[in-house]
Formats: C-alpha cells, sequence, structure tokens
C-alpha cells in the first residue's frame, strides 16, 4: 500500500476479529483480564501484547494509532484527548523549569495561553520570534532551549514559515522542532520529510470527519536523536530510538491522564478513512471563496496562502503541493461591519471550530482572543475588523450566495 | 539453538531464524507495534526480516500498545 487514501482505508488490520468485523469495534471498557499473575506483570513490564488499563491503551484507540503511524512512517504515535492535550505533553516531555522554548507569537490562542500563562509560571521561559528571521533563531537558540515550536499555517494569521529552513537550523543545535499540523494534517504535510522531531494534531479538526469528537496526537516522526535531549537522556539510554514515546507512555502521558475515549478514537478513525477527499474539496472552494472575496469593494484585504499575492505563497505551495488549507481572513470596515456581516449568513455557521465539513465564521478579536488587550492583539495579528472563515465541503455556489447574503446584496 | 527472550530461556527450532520469524512464532500479527532489542541494541523494523539471531543471543521485545 502506498496511496494515502489507501492507508488511511486499509492500514492497522493486524489482528484478526473473531467475528471478522470490517471496522474496529468500539472496546468501551476500562479494564482487561490476564491468564495469571506473571501475564499480568509481563503487560505492565510492556513486554507482552496486553492491554490492561484503558488510560494507557485501549485497542481501539490503539487501532487509530496504528492507522496514523502507517500514514506518516513515524517511529510512534500516541492519541490524546485533544489538541491542546498533545501540546502539554510534549512540551512537559521534553522542557523543565529554567528552561526555555523558542516559538511566535503567531499561533493558536490557547497555545499562546498555555505558553504565557500556564506553563511560564511554573519556570518556563517562552521565547517569542518572527520565525522568518533565521539569523535571530540561531543567535536565541542556547544550551537551555528544548524545543521550536510552530505551525503550518498559523491560526489566524495565516503565515506559512519554511519548515525546512527551521529545521536545518535546529538540527545544528540537536533542538526538536516541534510542529502542530492540524490544519494541513499529513495529507497536505508529511512531518517526516521536512526534518521535524515531533508532529501535534488536534485531530478534531480535519481528522475527525464533521467535527464529530475531540481528539489529538503526538507523532514522533523518528528524525531525532533523543539522546541529546536532556529530559530524554536516560530514557534514550534505556529506549534508544523510542526515548521519547516511552518517557510519554510510561510517565508524561500516563500521570497526565489525558486519554482519548475509545468512542472517540472510533470517530476519528471513520473520519480518516475520508480524510483526502474532504482535504482537498475544503482546498478547492476555500481558493474559490478568497477569489470572491477578493473582488469585493466591501473587503479591505483578503489573507489566504492560495492567493498568488499573498506573502506566504511561494512557500505554501512548494510546502503543501499547491494546496492552501481551509482557513482564510478578510477585513471589513470595522468590528460593527463584521457583526452585521456574520449576523446577515444563513448557511455559514456561527462557530469557533476549523475545518469542519461546514463552512464556519468567527469574529476572532472578539471570542478568541477577547481575554487579550487590544495591544496584544495587535501584537498577536488579531485587528478588530477581521473575520475567520473555515471553508467546509459544501457546493460552493451556495457558499458563495450565502455570502452575498452576508453584504447585503442579492 | 536457545535464545534469551525477555530473560527468559527459549529453544527455538531453527539456526537461521529471524527476528521477524521469532515473532510469528511467538504469535504476534502486528510486528510494525513491537520495538526488539538484541543483545541491548535496537533492531529496526525494516531490517527484522534480514536479522539473524544466534544461539545465545539475549532478545526482549517492548510492546507498546498503539502506534508504536
Amino acid at each position: 500500500m502506498k496511496g494515502f487514501n489507501t492507508i488511511a482505508i486499509h492500514s492497522g488490520a493486524g489482528k484478526r476479529d473473531p467475528h471478522g468485523t470490517l471496522r474496529m469495534p468500539v472496546y468501551d471498557t476500562v479494564a482487561f483480564e490476564f491468564e495469571n499473575a506473571r501475564a499480568i506483570q509481563l503487560a505492565f513490564e510492556m513486554k507482552a501484547p496486553a492491554h490492561s488499563y484503558s488510560r494507557i491503551s485501549n485497542p481501539t484507540v490503539e487501532f487509530f494509532e496504528e492507522r496514523i503511524r502507517s500514514l506518516t512512517g513515524a517511529r510512534g504515535v500516541i492519541a490524546v484527548s485533544s489538541g491542546m492535550a498533545a501540546i502539554s505533553n510534549i512540551i512537559l516531555a521534553l522542557a523543565e523549569t529554567g528552561t526555555n522554548i523558542i516559538t511566535t507569537r503567531y499561533v493558536f490562542g490557547n497555545t499562546y495561553s498555555l505558553f504565557e500563562h500556564t506553563l511560564k509560571p511554573w519556570g518556563l521561559e517562552v521565547r517569542y520570534l518572527d520565525l522568518r528571521e533565521y539569523e535571530a533563531l540561531e543567535g536565541t537558540i542556547d544550551e537551555k532551549t528544548r524545543a521550536i515550536f510552530l505551525e503550518t499555517i498559523t491560526n489566524p494569521q495565516l503565515q506559512v514559515i519554511d519548515v525546512d529552513k527551521i529545521a536545518q537550523i535546529a538540527a545544528k543545535f540537536q533542538v526538536p522542532v516541534i510542529l502542530d499540523g492540524t490544519v494541513t494534517t499529513p495529507y497536505l504535510f508529511r512531518a517526516k520529510d521536512h526534518g521535524v522531531a515531533v508532529e501535534v494534531i488536534s485531530s478534531t479538526k480535519f481528522i475527525s470527519g464533521g467535527a464529530t469528537a475531540v481528539g489529538g496526537l503526538i507523532i514522533d516522526t523518528g528524525n531525532q536523536n533523543w539522546q541529546f535531549c536532556p529530559r530524554l537522556k536516560e530514557a534514550a539510554r534505556k529506549y534508544g530510538p523510542y526515548a521519547l514515546i516511552m518517557h510519554l507512555r510510561r510517565e508524561v502521558y500516563r500521570n497526565l491522564g489525558a486519554c482519548l475515549s475509545p468512542h472517540n478514537a472510533y470517530l476519528q478513525t471513520l473520519g480518516l478513512e475520508t480524510l483526502g477527499l474532504r482535504i482537498e474539496k475544503s482546498c478547492q472552494n476555500a481558493l474559490t471563496v478568497a477569489m470572491f472575496l477578493k473582488s469585493r469593494p466591501e473587503v479591505g484585504e483578503v489573507n489566504y496562502p492560495g492567493l498568488e499575492d499573498s506573502p506566504y505563497h511561494e512557500v505554501a505551495k512548494r510546502q503543501f503541493g499547491g494546496r492552501f488549507g481551509g482557513i482564510l481572513t478578510f477585513t471589513l470596515k470595522d468590528q460593527a461591519a463584521c457583526f452585521q456581516f456574520i449576523d446577515r449568513l444563513t448557511l455559514i455557521k456561527r462557530s469557533t471550530n476549523i475545518n469542519d465539513n461546514k463552512t464556519l465564521i468567527i469574529h476572532p478579536a472578539s471570542t478568541i482572543f477577547c481575554e487579550y488587550t487590544e495591544e496584544e492583539k495587535k501584537a498577536l495579528g488579531v485587528p478588530a475588523n477581521m473575520l475567520r472563515v473555515s471553508v467546509g465541503i459544501e457546493d460552493v455556489e451556495d457558499l458563495i450566495e450565502d455570502l452575498k447574503r452576508g453584504f447585503g446584496t442579492p | 539453538m536457545i535464545i534469551y527472550l525477555n530473560g527468559e530461556e527459549k529453544s527455538v527450532p531453527q539456526n537461521g531464524l529471524t527476528v521477524l520469524e521469532l515473532l510469528s512464532q511467538v504469535g504476534v500479527n502486528s510486528p510494525e507495534t513491537v520495538s526488539v532489542q538484541v543483545n541491548g541494541q535496537f533492531v529496526e523494523k525494516d531490517v527484522y526480516g534480514h536479522t539473524i539471531l544466534k544461539d545465545g543471543d539475549e532478545v526482549d521485545f517492548l510492546y507498546f500498545m498503539g502506534g508504536g
């Protein structure tokens, strides 16, 4: 099997189901029984292929993890309860008090909040840079740097960074690159081929197949030699290339308890099967919508990497194979005009999610970023006159009709 | 020949047994979910089929139960 869609549908069926089911069932159970005391000991030592407790592993969750591993060619995958759980797990696995991570302010609002408000008080220094300034990045890395964190397409600024260049710089210092690939998924961007150490994904979005379930993924691409990461030295000595996965499974992930429920794993496995088809349609629709918005006199700026005048068009085209994701932003006169536009819509949903099958719209400044001051919003690239649209997979003519309604025109 | 699998002595009938064949013999249907060490060295999954075990080898399996 080589094709993405084929692997997404057929991989991970190594264990024969007693009834020959074509779909992995939902193992909705907490614990598992063992034949004897030695068997349970071996399971706890991870020397026997057995599940013991669903906070640590579960057959339905394992099936989803294995399918993602097959799709990404990764060293290992751990499915967690949300995208934010994936980010918090990986940062807590690699960093500690007195160390630092390097990132950009242009990250998802809750990720920024995690860094600024949750992790900073625990003594983690977060160094914010414009990650397009490569010399500055090189000068900012020091012996206390534990990771460089970035997103494939930032949300909602839609900035696209050259991941290869970041990875090349990080490799000089043996610092792992953590990439949030939520809005691209392995269908548009294969992180393993671009020097990324760990990909984190909110599988709630594109993967879940229509906003069916919250979930997240931690993907060890296999690119990083973990013996150079201070937190993982001991794990690297014991587990070699599996150091990160074992450090998570036997400590951080196990102890934080942010496991994916079997029900959600089932729904996400189902969604994964049609991921490629849905992303293709979403990307096509987003480009059409972006071009329509650009033609409207009421619109100030349209920000979409698929537009040729986007400063990120060339790098996005190279990295994502000529598809540019399903999210765009545009500006109107002011916040009042944005609210009026949103309230006139009848098909497009007023909702905070992204990469649903349905097209969604939100005013980021008054919602996701409502806790921030005007100055902070400016620094975060979230002006009051900006709307974000997550373009779904409907017939695009119906979306255009609804957007015309938003402008108050037939 | 004799090998030591997860610390326990195990008699295997043939010489030239590969890691992949050993996994099959012990009933592991999804070798991609197991990491294998031979004499303390991790073996990459894509060479399980070419890694031949010798008499006295210490073989350790670790099962991650999901995605590696």
